[in-house]
């Protein structure tokens, strides 16, 4: 019997026990994991397989997840949860799988070579740094969707996550680490890793800068992430409109005319690029802010059932144990396709260049202000003059997103609680770097 | 389902063919077959409501000169196994691997939990006796696993693990933790926990100050797991040489008398066996203050004479087994709450701490307590806002300067290192710190 067939099956089971709205979730995946560490490394192959059933009528609901493949002969809990209200099928566009999807796991030897390339390139870009240890994750996965709705949605993904920790020759000194992701572990390059793991390290813990100082700020991708993701409720679920118009000026601008931000289940080359959501919607690109001005909020289908024409498919579903919660799919601020990031630098009179956000930004609860703890680089004249660490960069949230004055084409993607991230390195005016808050 | 699953599993079948795979004498083969389920019952007004996860798997290890082959798969079955024989092994077989027998029942019970249905209202029922009307949103789930482990030399019965976790959101903040049982006396601790959360909203935090602290039992628990536990982890330990280096060294004041014993952890988790199959150990972390024996798994013992396995737990069948703690305790002192109090005079009574962290490196420290009392004339005097204590390692475990003398099993909680999640349980009094730095 096919994986459809099983489903089916259960659909039909469910139909006959008498709940109009049910749902069944499959997925099925293989990765290979290799975890490095200075004394011994561990080499893992995992087959995952599970699938989940929510069903419910008006009145009631309940959840069921288990391994392995569906079953009608499954025994299910009480329905003891509010009713439920499944989506109907939604015509998708047109959508071509990658060919990356049909590439083989990276091998063992090939996993290990990359970190043995990269602790030797982090020796010639600091020498004596050390690489303390590396976490690569390679998997594929295919999951099926079918729903009383007439929903039957399949989606493939494959993707590669990698974290490294690095130190400094000398004991007792802050590690530092860097995620990354992407849809080939083939791309991880050991020589830009290193230049950025040394750069995390060259940062170090001391501050050669005065405690206190505006100027013109470079906020590398990372940080320039983190301070998006914290401000999502400006741009992501039904409040966003609310939220943000009181940022609004006159003409009903939240931000600079260099801030366009995009969502992109669909987004090529993205990591999870797929025709379909996570409850079997399509994915597709929604403009949420066009140069300053908030568009529409990020929303899924139960969010507006009076407009859904203003829906996307951003329901995440990480994995078979998860229920499906809206989010951002590939979330990201434009970038500049004609600027690089060092011409950015070079154009720098004085200011700072902050490569790394040292732990999560606090935002206040009426959005209005913002601090994030932060490190990298004082800069005059396009050149580095010292370094800045466990400062605070700090300002209003209106000034932070009506002070990009340019962004740089350098569009880099982090993983943001299931989903993805992106920003280019921006150039920003008016906010304020703090030792102390 | 019976309550004891992988009983019927034929353990010499399965340790022959681990031998096939395991064919040099330092090699270390065994098998994990691990059952779980999570029942979930979210706060009111969501659906679907009550939420069930089950989930089988088994996992086959090589360990050899230090480097680690994992083949995890999401079913019990001959086949699966035989396959991930195949993925371990190194090298082809002289003879095909056998498929030794898996007569598992299959788990099919219908799911139910209905001890967490009534919780949340003997929560309320427990708050109106205080006669606080809190909003709040009260999470609850029973998680049980039972898993067994066959390795070429030893085969372990099967463990079983059963206890519940809750997460209570109110205005202001959070109260979470886990519990072996859950009844009205459980429910009594929570609502407790959640007046004085209410109650303490909108106190001030304490000025930055250094001074004197008294921890309660749960706040304890906190920091012995942070400062000692991941201290004492080979692999932390590694980090910065090899970990037998640190035998002998003194990590904290002479008042300190630490374990970690897994047999004597709250009835429902208690375990005779690690997640590597080997018998646990009263291990004794600190005595006296000073390391004798730091938490190791099989990786680790087998480079050492000195370390001693016992402390590997998985996080799950398609992780590697890793040196963590299970259940600390904190040997009672000598000094009452009462003699605690009167030598912290205009100090900080602090009950709770609901986050922590050590950096490894660096051997600096954060404990953040979500609310606390000033102590004045020699009881609890007003509540204060949130606080952190800061410090470094050794230095903070240094300022502890007295030792309650009543014991209680308190602070129980998840712990994440690395991503993995995993339950953990501690017996602890209260201490007294002097010297401390404490910061809003």
């Amino acid at each position: 019997m096919s994986l459809g067939e099983h489903a089916l099956e259960v659909l039909s089971t469910l139909a006959d026990g008498g709940w109009p709205e049910a749902e069944v979730f499959h997925k099925q995946g293989r990765s290979r994991t290799l975890q490095y560490t200075p004394y011994g490394d561990v080499t893992s192959l995992r087959q995952e397989e599970g699938w989940a059933v929510r069903a419910g009528d008006q009145r009631r609901s309940f959840y069921y997840a288990a391994t392995g493949r569906p079953t009608p002969r499954a025994r299910w809990p009480d329905a003891d949860g509010l009713g439920l209200r499944l989506p109907s099928a939604r015509p998708a566009p047109a959508w071509t799988a990658p060919s990356i999807l049909d590439a083989p796991l990276i091998g063992e030897s090939e996993a290990r070579g990359l970190f043995e390339g990269l602790a030797k390139e982090l020796d010639r870009e600091l020498p004596g740094a050390r690489l303390l240890a590396g976490d690569l994750d390679d998997g594929s996965s295919e999951s099926l969707l079918a729903s009383s709705r007439e929903v039957t949605a399949r989606v493939r993904h494959r993707a590669a996550s990698l974290r490294l920790e690095a130190a400094h020759a000398t004991p007792g000194q802050r590690h530092v680490t860097l995620d990354v992701a992407d849809r080939d572990a083939r791309r991880f390059s050991p020589a830009v890793l290193a230049r950025r793991l040394a750069d995390l390290l060259a940062v170090g813990e001391t501050n050669s800068t005065r405690p206190r100082d505006r100027g013109e700020l470079l906020l590398a991708p990372s940080v320039a992430v983190g301070l998006l993701a914290a401000l999502g409720e400006l741009w992501i679920g039904p409040e966003a409109e609310q939220l943000s118009a009181t940022l609004a000026d006159r003409r009903g601008r939240i931000g600079s005319s260099a801030f366009t931000l995009v969502d992109n289940g669909r987004l090529a080359g993205g990591v999870l690029e797929a025709p379909f959501d996570g409850e079997g919607q399509p994915t597709r690109e929604v403009v949420l802010v066009e140069e300053g001005a908030l568009r529409q909020p990020l929303l899924a289908w139960w969010q507006t059932r009076s407009a859904i024409h203003r829906a996307s498919g951003c329901c995440l579903r990480p994995s078979w144990r998860d229920l499906p919660r809206a989010g951002a799919t590939h979330l990201y601020l434009q970038p500049d396709p004609k600027l690089r990031v060092a011409s950015m630098i070079e154009d720098l009179t004085r200011g700072y260049y902050l490569i790394h956000l040292a732990g999560p930004p606090r935002v206040e609860a009426d959005l209005s202000r913002f601090a994030a703890p932060v490190s990298g680089f004082a800069i005059a004249g396009g050149r580095p003059t010292g370094t800045v660490a466990e400062a605070w960069l700090v300002g209003s949230v209106s000034t932070l997103l009506c002070g990009i004055v340019a962004k740089a084409r350098d569009l880099t993607f982090s993983t943001v609680r299931g989903g993805m991230v992106g920003s280019p390195t921006l150039l920003v005016k008016g906010l304020e770097l703090r030792q102390q808050i | 389902m019976s309550e004891r699953p992988f009983t019927q599993l034929d353990s010499a079948g399965i340790a022959r063919t681990l031998s096939q795979i395991a064919d040099r004498p330092t090699d270390l083969a065994d098998v994990f077959f691990e059952r779980r389920e999570d029942v979930e019952l979210p706060a009111a007004g969501q659906a679907p409501g009550l939420r069930v996860w089950r989930e089988e798997g088994l996992a086959v290890r090589l360990l050899r000169d230090g480097r680690t082959w994992l083949a995890g798969r999401d079913r019990i079955d001959p086949e699966a196994l035989h396959d991930a024989f195949r993925r371990v092994a190194r090298a082809m077989p002289r003879a095909p691997y056998p498929k030794p027998g898996l007569d598992e029942e299959p788990w099919n019970d219908r799911p139910a939990a209905p001890e967490i249905l009534t919780f949340p209202s003997e929560v309320g029922r427990a708050l109106r006796s205080h006669h606080v009307d809190l909003a709040h949103q009260l999470t609850v789930w029973r998680h049980r696993r039972w898993v067994r482990v066959i390795g070429t030399q030893l085969a372990s019965g099967t463990e079983t693990e059963s206890f519940y976790s809750f997460r209570a959101d109110v205005p202001g903040g959070r109260f979470g933790g886990l519990s072996s049982t859950l009844n009205e006396g459980t429910a009594e601790d929570v609502a407790r926990q959640l007046v004085h959360l209410h109650r303490a909203r909108e106190a001030a935090p304490p000025e930055p100050s250094r001074g004197v602290a008294i921890l309660g039992p749960s706040a304890t628990a906190v920091l012995l797991h942070e400062a000692v536990a991941h201290a004492l982890e080979v692999d932390t330990l590694a980090l910065a040489g090899h970990p037998e280096a640190a035998l002998g060294t003194r990590l904290g004041s002479a008042l300190l008398d630490v374990f970690d014993d897994p047999s004597s952890s709250p009835e429902g988790v208690r375990r005779a066996s690690d997640d590597e199959g080997f018998p646990v150990v009263r291990r004794c972390l600190l005595r006296s203050g000073v390391i004798e024996q730091p938490l190791c798994d099989t990786a680790w013992a087998g480079r050492s004479e000195l370390l001693a396995a016992g402390a590997g737990r998985r996080g799950n069948r398609h992780l590697a087994p890793g040196p963590r703690s299970t259940h600390l305790e904190l040997a009672a002192g000598e000094h009452s709450r009462q003699e605690l109090l009167v030598d912290a005079e205009g100090g900080l009574y602090l009950p709770l701490a609901d986050r922590g962290q050590l950096d490894p490196a660096t051997g600096r420290f954060t404990l953040r307590f979500p609310y606390g009392h000033r102590v004045q004339n020699h009881v609890l005097g007003p509540p204060v806002g949130s606080c952190w204590m800061r410090g470094h390692l050794n230095d903070l475990l240094e300022k502890i300067t007295g030792v309650g003398s009543r014991v209680q099993a308190a602070g129980a909680g998840w712990c994440a290192k690395g991503g993995v999640k995993l339950p953990v349980w501690a017996t602890c009094p209260e201490i007294r710190l002097e010297g401390v730095e404490i910061t809003p």
